[in-house]
């Protein structure tokens, strides 16, 4: 294949790549979001507090359990 | 197959594939950077801009800064958490 011509399984590669990229990339926004309003309930200082930087792990890692739950119940 | 390579018009040039995968890249970039941007704003916004005033105050702006510093590290905690556990 000449280097001018368009290589479709080539971009086809790239924009699955990408589609998977965009998928978790929204799934961390989202959850960032959601868990920047239940954590951060004061004024942003200049760092974190460890009680902050904590509540936004355990957000985050509750949240998955919770998809879990959800699809198992919605499976049965 | 072909229906991007075969030229529109004589005098546009052809596109390669590595052009346009790196058309695609830049503008996925610019679309993730938007709207993380629109984000931030509202979120800030929020939480700095409580009594909109005559103008910007001092305290109001070293709070923007430190609540966009804090947003950025926020992503980076919540996206720790999902990948780098279990």
């Amino acid at each position: 294949m000449d280097s001018s011509s368009i290589d479709n399984y080539q971009l086809q590669q790239l924009l699955n790549q990408e589609k998977q990229k965009a998928m978790l990339n929204e799934m961390v926004g989202k959850l960032t979001s959601a868990c920047w309003d239940k954590c951060i309930t004061g004024t942003p200082g200049s760092k974190f507090s460890s009680s902050e930087t904590t509540c936004l792990t355990h957000c985050a890692q509750r949240y998955m359990d919770l998809s879990m739950l959800v699809m198992r119940r919605l499976q049965q | 197959m072909d229906s991007f390579s075969s030229p529109s018009s004589g005098s546009s040039p052809k596109l390669s594939t590595d052009d346009i995968m790196e058309q695609l890249r830049t503008q996925l970039a610019q679309a993730y950077a938007e709207e993380f941007l629109e984000t931030v704003r509202g979120k800030c916004f929020e939480k700095c801009i409580t009594k909109p005033g005559s103008s910007l105050s001092g305290s109001e702006s070293s709070c923007i800064s430190r609540c966009i510093d804090r947003y950025i590290e926020a992503t980076g905690i919540i996206g720790k958490a999902l990948f780098s556990q279990r």
